[in-house]
């Protein structure tokens, strides 16, 4: 070939070469590799999709039905004062979805000033219920994403408070994952596009996770692996690793989710395989860690100090703080030990001394300050329900067969259930008596 | 008396004996193509001195290379490139696709095979690669070894900054400069069509930055297009011109050699999608080029130089030339680790206009005959560049099995004493260290250490580098973000951080348990974190 002169058959040789070069190359790609290029090519993230096989999210059952760590009568005076009453102006997600995770979609109330579970899964779902509370003065709580429904969330006004923490509640809630969500201009758009959101959106080292682990762990087992938008590779193992991570006092509430979420994902790992023996070994050691740390930290009158991380040195250097740390960090250790093993367990004692402590404060808070602190008086009615191996919606029902609504009840409610309490202690069965059944 | 008749006869046979046959008369064997100039004997002397230098100084750097040499081993070691990111287990799960992996395995091998004076002969060995093209390049086009030195020079005085650090990219170095030694060829060879899609078929393997080179050949061809239009007055000229052909072929051809790489097209996807990580922008190397920055100082002067060139040159000056160098000009402008690829073409195009600007001169005192090639000077320049391969550490270690100490090499900045004190200590859990230095601790530290971030900072995510920021910079934050990733360790350098050393100093959750005199402090939680 003269190098000055270029043959047309010359120019079709090298056009077959390079399409047949692209061609093979292409074909060598698989459905990830072809979104990637996609994506670097158009500018536009791809969005992946993780297929969940369940209408209904996973539900951890509890192991215990132990009247000695809480009676009917205790119960039931615990329950009657988290009933969701809320003001119609303003209500803060936060609270409706504390609410609406103890007291799950399907509750009812006699009580027409109480939201049933219906009304607190649509002001959760339906931005035409949130606009009618908040008006136009704040952004909308659920915010349209090009292939998914997001969350507002974090301290602005009207924003749910934790990242992931609306899905968490919802989830555990037993909101089916084709329950419609309306977000400002879309109607076709069902809690499945928030869990893949949420999904697509996951970053491990953002500053919460516990609820995302929750969440993923309710809706997508027996799928371990999954990708985010960025295109990393997640797993429970990650999730399980990043809850481990650092010091005990990070995390919300003292810490104390990020032990919840672990015990969660433990339970679900003895029924799915969803970790790898290390990390559930590693989890597993972090809770043994955590039963022997709070075995010590219990002060006499059974609650558990803020900073319970500190074992038998909380007692002597106890965190100053309002009480509702105290009620945070005795309510939710309560919460994950009722789905705990026993080998998780401290001595039973210590578990019904928290229990007795946290049944006799909530007796003494006026509904004002259980109002104010609705968030965390909302676990200790969960956990205590877990404890006696029920659903609050289900034991409340039954409650009311046997104590029927009376309208107008609620003017002697503060001093009747605060006696109720102190009387209901009394009541328990002896401690010897005291064994959990599963 | 038979001595004194016998005399003249033993004379005679004495000055048959001591006289010379002339020289000039024997016939030089050696072929007329491995005959070479004494100009050209003394380039070769020049290129293996350079490379005897570069076997000794610089010092090897202490970031990129040791986290090369560790991704090497573990892709060597497990006989499979890993499709996550593999060494930083704060960025587990994060795609990897290693753009360098051919480079890596090359550089572990020489140094399991030879040690560590491998990597300075390879470093040494692909600078010299670079200067003997360009040296070469600029002699063909200018016939002057002074001007020819003098691009060199100026070549090497920009990019000092990058080629001091021996890491992958110079081998992506040193394929531009073969492409645009092929590309600015007086004349084109048969083979040059096989050569450049065989050098992107290997750069691609070797180094990301392949995507360069396709745009020096797209340069080309819309040079050379433009050129043709300007001079024809017709657009079609163009397209009839058999050099735009050439280059357009080229560059498809090229374009279809990268492919032939582990990741076939998705090398592609990952090369355009790297210079979007938003963790570059807090790296000083992937800052716009500034001008109290020393490159940015060199590369202002030659700038200046350039346009007193080029406008004193009689040389026609071409589309290609100001595409080339306005574009590669304004990427280093937009990025400075990008004047890597100026750099060349800049010293290429000084050269040449101002040889032509300097004709005149030249012309007056030009030698009518060429210059003598003899094989003796062949024999003596092979002889010269042998010589200075045998002194080399290299040699040393291939002849002698002695190899140099690797604490001899590095850059005083290596966190040497204090990577020996941690292997000795193995740090329990998570280990905050700076980037600089995550690399030479991947590389030397104690087995399956546990660091914060590396060289590889487009990998690390996001929430992770912003929170190593923000330790680094002593923010209010700072402890409790070394609390939340459970760190127990603290590897720190005082060069950058001696204020975020003087807070943890005083800080009672810290220990300081090693401390070199202004190089580098260890910190240990005094209550681990569990």
């Amino acid at each position: 070939m003269n190098p000055r002169r270029i043959p047309i058959l010359g120019i079709i040789a090298v056009q077959l070469i390079v399409v047949a070069t692209i061609a093979a190359s292409y074909a060598r790609l698989d459905v990830d590799d072809t979104a990637k290029i996609r994506e670097a090519v158009t500018g536009q993230p791809t969005y992946p999709t993780v297929k969940i096989e369940r209408e209904q999210p996973l539900l951890i059952r509890p192991l215990y039905d132990d009247p000695g760590v809480v009676s009917d009568e205790e119960l039931a005076a615990v329950l009657k004062k988290i009933r969701p009453k809320f003001d119609a102006a303003q209500m803060k997600p936060n609270h409706i979805e504390h609410a609406l995770r103890t007291w799950r979609a399907d509750a009812t109330f006699e009580d027409p000033n109480v939201m049933s579970g219906a009304a607190l899964v649509d002001f959760l779902t339906d931005h035409g219920k949130y606009l009618a509370s908040w008006g136009e003065e704040v952004d909308p709580l659920l915010l349209q994403r090009k292939e998914g429904v997001a969350i507002r969330w974090g301290r602005e006004r009207g924003a749910s408070v934790h990242h992931d923490h609306w899905l968490a509640c919802l989830t555990e809630a037993g909101v089916p994952l084709s329950e419609q969500l309306f977000t400002p201009s879309q109607r076709d758009m069902t809690m499945n596009d928030a869990v893949q959101e949420a999904l697509r959106d996951l970053r491990v080292d953002e500053k919460e996770t516990e609820w995302s682990a929750l969440a993923f762990g309710l809706w997508i087992p027996p799928t371990k692996t999954w990708k985010s938008t960025d295109g990393r590779q997640m797993s429970f193992d990650m999730l399980a690793r990043r809850l481990l991570r650092g010091h005990k006092r990070f995390g919300v509430c003292s810490g104390t989710h990020r032990v919840y979420s672990m015990m969660v994902l433990i339970r679900l790992d003895d029924e799915f395989d969803i970790l790898s023996d290390a990390a559930r070994d590693e989890m597993y050691a972090f809770l043994e860690n955590v039963r022997d740390l709070i075995s010590v930290a219990q002060f006499k009158d059974g609650r558990w100090p803020p900073n319970w991380y500190d074992g038998a040195e909380a007692l002597t250097n106890p965190i100053d703080g309002p009480m509702h740390r105290t009620v945070i960090a005795t309510g939710h250790h309560l919460e994950w030990l009722a789905i705990a093993p026993k080998e998780l367990h401290p001595p039973q004692e210590l578990i019904e001394k928290a229990a007795d402590w946290i049944i006799a404060n909530v007796a003494a808070q006026s509904p004002e300050q259980i109002k104010a602190s609705f968030t965390f008086y909302s676990h200790v009615g969960n956990a205590l329900a877990l404890w006696r191996s029920t659903r609050p919606p289900d034991f409340w029902r039954k409650w009311r067969q046997t104590h029927p609504f009376v309208p107008g009840e609620e003017s002697t409610q503060t001093k009747a259930d605060g006696g109720a309490a102190g009387k209901t202690s009394a009541a328990k069965p002896p401690k010897k008596s005291k064994d959990s059944s599963h | 008396m038979a001595t004194t008749l016998s005399g003249p006869d033993v004379e005679s046979n004495e000055a048959e004996e001591t006289e010379l046959p002339d020289a000039s008369v024997l016939e030089d064997k050696v072929p007329d193509s491995l005959r070479i100039s004494a100009k050209a004997a003394g380039c070769v002397a020049l290129v293996g001195f350079v490379f005897l230098i570069l076997n000794y100084w610089p010092p090897l750097w202490h970031t990129d290379l040791w986290g090369h040499l560790a991704y090497g081993k573990m892709i060597w070691n497990s006989g499979s490139l890993p499709n996550t990111e593999p060494l930083m287990p704060l960025a587990a799960g994060v795609p990897f696709i290693d753009t360098a992996w051919l480079s890596q395995i090359i550089g572990f091998l020489g140094f399991q095979e030879f040690g560590v004076s491998s990597l300075r002969f390879l470093y040494s060995a692909t600078i010299t690669s670079c200067v003997a093209l360009l040296l070469w390049r600029f002699h063909v086009r200018t016939r002057s070894v002074l001007l020819s030195v003098a691009g060199v020079a100026t070549f090497v005085l920009i990019e000092w900054k990058q080629i001091v650090i021996v890491r992958p990219q110079l081998a992506g170095l040193l394929c531009f400069i073969a492409l645009f030694t092929l590309l600015t060829a007086r004349r084109w060879a048969r083979w040059h069509w096989l050569a450049v899609p065989a050098l992107f078929a290997l750069w691609a393997n070797l180094h990301g930055s392949f995507p360069v080179g396709l745009a020096m050949l797209g340069a080309f061809v819309v040079g050379r297009a433009v050129d043709v239009v300007r001079r024809t007055r017709n657009i079609r000229a163009a397209f009839m011109d058999w050099r735009v052909w050439r280059y357009v072929l080229l560059t498809q051809l090229a374009a279809a050699a990268v492919l032939l790489n582990p990741y076939g097209l998705r090398l592609y996807a990952e090369v355009l999608a790297f210079s979007t990580s938003a963790n570059l922008d807090s790296i000083v190397e992937w800052h716009p080029l500034a001008i109290r920055m020393f490159q940015g100082k060199v590369a202002a002067i030659v700038t200046l130089v350039l346009i007193f060139v080029y406008r004193m040159s009689p040389r026609r000056v071409s589309a290609t030339e100001v595409l080339l160098l306005v574009g590669l000009g304004a990427a280093a402008l937009w990025t400075s680790r990008m004047i890597v690829w100026w750099a060349p073409v800049a010293a290429y195009y000084l050269v040449i206009h101002l040889s032509a600007l300097l004709s005149p001169l030249r012309n007056a005192k030009q030698v009518v005959e060429p210059p003598k090639r003899t094989g003796l000077l062949s024999f003596v320049a092979v002889m010269v560049s042998f010589i200075f391969v045998v002194f080399t550490p290299f040699s040393a270690r291939v002849l002698h099995g002695r190899d140099v100490n690797i604490h001899k090499v590095t850059s005083d900045f290596t966190p040497v004493a204090a990577v020996e004190y941690l292997k000795e200590n193995p740090p329990q859990g998570q280990v905050f260290n700076t980037y600089e230095w995550g690399d030479y601790l991947l590389w030397n530290g104690p087995e399956n250490v546990q660091i914060f971030v590396a060289s590889h900072a487009h990998l690390v995510p996001t929430e992770v580098w912003s929170d190593y920021l923000r330790v680094i910079n002593s923010s209010a934050s700072w402890e409790s973000i070394l609390d939340r990733y459970g760190v127990n360790t603290v590897l720190i350098d005082y060069r950058y951080r001696s204020s975020f050393i003087r807070q943890m100093k005083r800080n009672d959750t810290w220990r300081l348990t090693f401390d070199d005199n202004d190089r580098a402090a260890v910190f240990v939680r005094r209550k681990p974190i569990l």
